[in-house]
């Protein structure tokens, strides 16, 4: 139930495009960050303190794993491609 | 027309007071479509409309792509809804903003108008929607 002083708001979006290539690991690690940690700006500057640590740390962690599964991903699509004798795009994809 | 400020459509505030969207995870399934310079969405925009849209090219798909709904919240004293940030893969084309709309409604339902700023362009490349942070102050929709 929407109180007498309540009101129904829409938030704005972020657009971000990339030309000729996908977008980064370090974009992906803040999207992920921005959903699993959000420190509120009026936060005791002293849990701030802490939560932007954590956060940075999660950060490191995040971009390490990310291009680990790029890592592999490029591995089933390098073997993939040796299997359809696509030799060179499999070089391609190593080489990367 | 160009596009005038984000907005939640003012159908779509009435469709919420009779139980007509499910923003759950496993709810109602919305889109996003994307427009030109040439739309004309404002709050009064009650329905997904294809006037104005981008035409199905550079890797674009008329009546847009679906959005991944999060399970809706409380944060503090609002109620706040949520999508996962949605990715138009290998893009070329330049969309000025956008339209949410419910496409599992029978009318497919505006929710929210986007405006994004200005033109904003991919070339063989990631078009990515960030939804703001889901929190009291910035979330998507809002009820406070």
């Amino acid at each position: 139930m929407l109180g007498q002083s309540g009101a129904s708001k829409a938030g704005a979006v972020t657009v971000a495009t990339t030309e000729h290539t996908g977008m980064s690991v370090e974009y992906w690690a803040d999207r992920a960050l921005e959903r699993i940690i959000h420190v509120a700006p009026d936060s005791q500057s002293i849990i701030k303190e802490q939560a932007e640590a954590y956060r940075e740390r999660i950060r490191a962690v995040l971009v390490h794993y990310i291009r680990q599964a790029i890592k592999s991903d490029r591995t089933t699509l390098y073997n993939l491609f040796i299997q359809q004798g696509e030799s060179d795009m499999a070089e391609i994809l190593r080489k990367l | 027309m160009a596009f005038t400020g984000d907005f939640m459509c003012n159908s779509f505030k009435l469709e919420l007071l009779t139980a007509e969207h499910n923003f759950a995870a496993a709810g109602d399934s919305f889109k996003i479509a994307l427009y030109d310079n040439s739309a004309t969405l404002t709050e009064t925009t009650a329905t997904y409309t294809a006037t104005g849209e981008l035409s199905a090219t550079g890797n674009y798909t008329t009546t847009g792509q679906a959005l991944t709904n999060i399970d809706p919240v409380w944060d503090t004293d609002t109620a706040i809804c949520d999508f996962v940030d949605e990715v138009f893969s290998n893009a070329t084309f330049t969309a000025y903003g956008g339209l949410i709309y419910n496409d599992t409604h029978p009318s497919d339902a505006a929710c929210i108008v986007l405006d994004f700023g200005g033109a904003k362009t991919a070339t063989a490349g990631d078009f990515t929607i960030q939804f703001p942070a889901a929190a009291a102050a910035t979330a998507i929709i809002r009820i406070a």
